[in-house]
């Protein structure tokens, strides 16, 4: 019998206006954004790889030990076009160098963060805002509509108990539902999948199946969130003003209120309290290089001659004798220290991310009373854009910085070698003095005296063209290792559970009501 | 005759469960905003006062010498606004930091407690609750005010008497708009309340003015949904089918749109990326320290030695002079190509009114990316006079080289700027200069005039179909 209930209500709906309309404009909307969104994807992996390609092009370039700084990108992920998550909030990269952490702060140009006048868009958005709405419009009437028309009392004097007439009306909303859903899926793979650069693994497949059916679970939450609604009023006006209100509220003011509350309860350092435990750090550690090298004397003066190199960093290309020696002796003592105090700024710079990461979860979980914002929630997991992924993109970050740091260390055996900070041998120096500086100093004739200028200035570039690179074959690469399966299900089933709680509780508080439920 | 149908609308909505819904969520709301946002100033004044009092005292502690005043970078903060209560125009998202000095200036930053990963939500503002709530609540109370008396059989009724469509139709939109106005009138009356009640939140009287205008244009605003709402109410013969159709429009209009801004402004107009900068920097670096070598500026341009025999100040000072233009013309044609991005997504967006209101309001208040953009300008501004007046004490020193550049070394060893003592108060300030209400509505005079545009389109249509609206 709930069958036979069902079936009539289900063609009935696919009938009415509202379902046309919604059908029409969820459709339109993923044909309409989905392309720009892939190609905003598209435009994101293309900087990406322009970036690496830099980047490895500039550790092609390395002379010195010293210089490698490299800056390391977090890729875009494919499924961001099904929702943003933080992804164009946060800077996605990081200047590893040993001994410094890059400023806290965000320029303008990190990430073009005027962007953020605008809200994103994404997939969620558009079902989070029209399925819900549709479902709201589908379920208002579903029992106090019937009521207004007397049709109800006729159908409940018959055969049909109270439990079935609800159970038939809530499989038919359900099933008139799935029609925008799974439409509006359809397009917005359709739309994706025959994209230029987009291929998606085994795992992404399975992460888009659970958000089809997060997004199954959230539109039944709305769903039975209107169909308790209708069975509280006695008039489909009323129920729709209440659901229409609520929606609001659920939509736009508790997420934003949650922002709010976070920031005032999930407290993080104020900028003085961080750049004074950054200075603290700096300071303790320059106090213990003085104290350590403050034996360490110079034999002879210094004569370098420093040239621009990779990363945008300058390097000694000659040194003379004593030159070496004394620095090899100072970044033996030296950069043990700095990368000991390098990494205690790095757990400063974490301690204060993961503040954030707080605040953010926090915002989340009072949020989580709405079904809209835990349906958020859940589709940012699934993408892999929510404030996890950005932690374990620092945490990959931390342990390749260690990588990177136990290669400079085991090349230049430990700090030791004159490979850490100039390219040149033993001599060299001496030689090209010898040759090209000492004539020039000496000669008295202004003409004569230019000559052995350009001639000093053309060793020099000659010098400086020679310099091989270090190669760097066997540099370490970096790798954003995605989270694994069952990570994402841990993190993602106790929301997606919670969804699936508020739409039984909406529809168990639904049952109870229409229990009760005066049908004159 | 207008006046009775008035009053009979407004006798009929008073206790509708629309209207109390909308009276209490409104004032609640505004409430809230106004709670939120002194607490919020409070903080912000406090932060801004101090680290404008520890930028000003670096800067004076360093002041003691001309060159040090030339060559100094220091930083100015953004001033909190007390009309970020009516429109925030996410200024947590923009820069609020600058650092330069006489001949260079850096990205602004955004320092202070703001946690990027929040930036996606909104700040419940006076727009934010116009612009979302009470536009829905216009559409809520006016989606069946045609469309809804045809259904019940009054329409038919006060047609069959002698008033005419044209006055029925005036009737039921001042009814609206008064019915739309009391709670935005009643909740920014509790929400200023609140604002001045705080020690710390004080307007001055052009601040007055511009709350004015913004209640104005807010009603305005308010009056195309209105408008919006009878149209569609008059174009249509079921309400359900009316609030369907409006729903849509309004997730279309309010959210959809708006939202498409950023996608848009990305797919339009491509900005290099920092790490796309950098390497241009680098290019230039290198190029330059080659010129340097093959004495494109001078012989000996490269050399720092304070032997005068091997070195060229004037040759350096055309050098440096030349990095740092070429520098700051990078920056600025970088920051520039990021606010174009973004002016053409809020281009783009202006087909909705609740853009254009945002992009109206923000410019009314002086807040947002217009204000953003107006501190650049003053920036650059100042740094010119700053430049004039080391110049002109410059050259009252003899034994200054007048060689002025951007390098703190070099000025220091061979005085190529003065080093002579600095009276503080006699070098140039940066102040934010504001807009005053004139000039701010004649940049918003644009908005307002589409938003006024609106108005007249959907009042004419309203018009139209109620004069063909089959009442039967």
């Amino acid at each position: 019998m709930i069958w036979k209930i069902a079936k009539k209500e289900f063609l009935l709906n696919l009938m009415t206006f509202k379902f046309a309309v919604g059908v029409i404009v969820c459709m339109v909307l993923m044909a309409v954004f989905m392309p720009v969104l892939v190609s905003d994807y598209q435009q994101h992996l293309k900087d990406y790889n322009e970036n690496v390609t830099a980047n490895e092009a500039e550790l092609r370039k390395v002379k010195v030990y010293k210089n490698i700084t490299p800056t390391v990108y977090r890729p875009p992920n494919v499924l961001s076009v099904f929702s943003k998550g933080v992804d164009d909030q946060i800077d996605n990269s990081e200047k590893i160098d040993i001994d410094q952490v890059s400023e806290i702060g965000m320029t303008i140009s990190e990430t073009n963060t005027l962007l953020s006048v605008f809200p994103a868009l994404d997939v969620t958005l558009i079902f989070k805002i029209v399925v819900s709405i549709l479902a709201l419009l589908m379920a208002y009437d579903v029992i106090s509509g019937e009521k207004e028309q007397g049709t109800l009392k006729l159908l409940l004097t018959g055969m049909l108990s109270r439990h079935q007439v609800l159970l038939g009306k809530l499989v038919a909303g359900w099933m008139t539902l799935l029609v925008p859903v799974t439409a509006a899926f359809l397009v917005g793979l359709l739309a994706l999948l025959p994209s230029r650069m987009v291929s998606l693994t085994g795992a992404q497949w399975f992460y888009i199946v659970l958000m089809y059916f997060a997004c199954l679970a959230f539109t039944v939450a709305m769903f039975n969130l209107g169909l308790l609604l209708s069975c509280l009023s006695k008039s489909s006006a009323t129920s729709l003003v209440f659901g229409l209100f609520l929606w609001l509220f659920l939509t736009a003011l508790l997420p934003n209120s949650s922002a709010y509350v976070a920031s005032q309860f999930g407290s993080i350092d104020s900028p003085d309290e961080i750049s004074g435990k950054l200075q603290a750090v700096t300071e303790a550690s320059k106090s213990e290089i003085d104290e350590l090298t403050k034996d360490i004397k110079k034999d002879g003066s210094e004569t370098v001659s420093n040239a621009l190199g990779a990363f945008g960093h300058t390097y000694s290309v000659l040194c003379n004798k004593s030159e070496m020696d004394y620095r090899r002796k100072v970044y033996t003592v030296t950069e043990p220290i700095e990368i000991k105090y390098g990494d205690k700024l790095l757990t400063v710079k974490e301690m204060h991310t993961n503040g954030l990461i707080r605040q953010k979860q926090l915002a989340e979980t009072i949020a989580a009373v709405s079904p809209i914002a835990l349906y958020e929630n859940v589709m940012s997991i699934l993408a892999g854009t929510d404030s996890e992924g950005f932690k374990r993109f620092r945490d990959n970050l931390r342990a390749y910085r260690n990588k990177v740091v136990d290669y400079i260390r085991s090349e230049t055996e430990n700090f030791t070698s004159t490979s850490y900070f100039t390219p040149s041998q033993e001599g060299d120096y001496e030689r090209v003095i010898e040759e090209y500086y000492k004539p020039f100093l000496e000669a008295k004739d202004k003409e004569k005296n230019a000559e052995l200028y350009k001639a000093a200035v053309a060793r020099y570039e000659q010098i400086l063209k020679e310099t091989p690179s270090l190669g760097l074959q066997d540099f370490p690469k970096f790798t954003n290792r995605p989270p694994s399966i069952t990570g994402t299900l841990r993190e993602v089933i106790p929301k997606l559970g919670l969804l699936v709680v508020a739409g039984v509780l909406f529809f168990s508080l639904s049952y109870a009501a229409f229990l009760r439920y005066d049908v004159r | 005759m207008i006046g009775p149908i008035v009053r009979k609308e407004i006798l009929e909505n008073f206790l509708s469960l629309r209207f109390i819904l909308s009276l209490i969520l409104v004032v609640i709301v505004f409430a809230i905003s106004g709670f939120v946002f002194v607490r919020k100033y409070e903080q912000q004044v406090q932060d801004y006062s101090k680290d404008t009092n520890q930028s000003l005292a670096y800067f004076q502690g360093h002041a003691e010498r001309l060159y040090w005043i030339a060559t100094l970078s220091h930083r100015f903060y953004r001033k909190p606004k007390a009309l970020t209560l009516c429109a925030e125009g996410f200024e947590k998202s923009i820069p609020n930091c600058f650092s330069f000095n006489a001949f260079s200036r850096d990205y602004p930053e955004i320092k202070g407690r703001t946690n990027a990963l929040l930036s996606g939500f909104n700040d419940v503002d006076w727009v934010f609750i116009i612009s979302l709530f009470l536009s829905f609540a216009a559409l809520v109370l006016a989606y069946n005010s045609c469309c809804g008396e045809k259904e019940n059989g009054t329409l038919r009724l006060i047609l069959a008497g002698s008033i005419p469509r044209h006055k029925v139709l005036l009737g039921k939109y001042l009814a609206l708009m008064f019915m739309v106005g009391v709670p935005l009138l009643l909740g920014l009356l509790v929400n200023l309340i609140i604002a001045t009640l705080s020690k710390d939140v004080a307007f001055a009287r052009g601040e007055w003015v511009k709350f004015f205008s913004i209640i104005i244009l807010s009603l305005l605003y308010l009056s195309v949904f209105v408008l919006l709402g009878m149209f569609i109410s008059s174009r249509t013969s079921r309400s359900v089918s009316s609030m369907v159709i409006l729903l849509f429009l309004w997730v279309g209009l309010v959210i959809v749109v708006p939202s498409s801004g950023r996608i848009v402004a990305k797919t339009l107009r491509k900005v290099p990326t920092q790490a796309e900068m950098n390497r241009r920097v680098t290019e230039m670096k290198e190029q330059w320290q080659k010129d340097l070598l093959a004495g494109k500026y001078g012989q000996n341009a490269g050399s720092t030695s304070p032997n005068p025999e091997e070195c060229n100040p004037p040759a350096r000072a055309r050098a440096y002079t030349a990095l740092t233009e070429q520098n700051n013309k990078m920056i600025d044609e970088h920051m520039n190509q990021i606010i174009d991005q973004v002016a053409i997504g809020r281009r783009f967006i202006r087909i909705s009114p609740t853009a254009i209101y945002r992009q109206a309001c923000e410019t009314i208040a002086g807040t947002g990316i217009g204000r953003f953009s107006e501190l650049r300008r003053q920036i650059i501004r100042y740094q010119a006079d700053l430049k004039d007046y080391i110049r002109s004490r410059d050259a009252e020193d003899p034994n200054s080289l007048h060689l002025l550049y951007d390098e703190m070394f070099t000025a220091q060893m061979w005085r190529t700027i003065s080093h002579h003592p600095v009276d503080f108060d006699s070098v140039p300030k940066f102040q934010e200069r504001d807009l005053g209400i004139g000039e701010s509505l004649r940049l918003a005079i644009w908005d307002i005039g589409v938003l006024a545009l609106f108005n007249l389109v959907f009042f004419a249509g309203a018009f139209v179909s109620f004069l063909r609206y089959d009442v039967r």
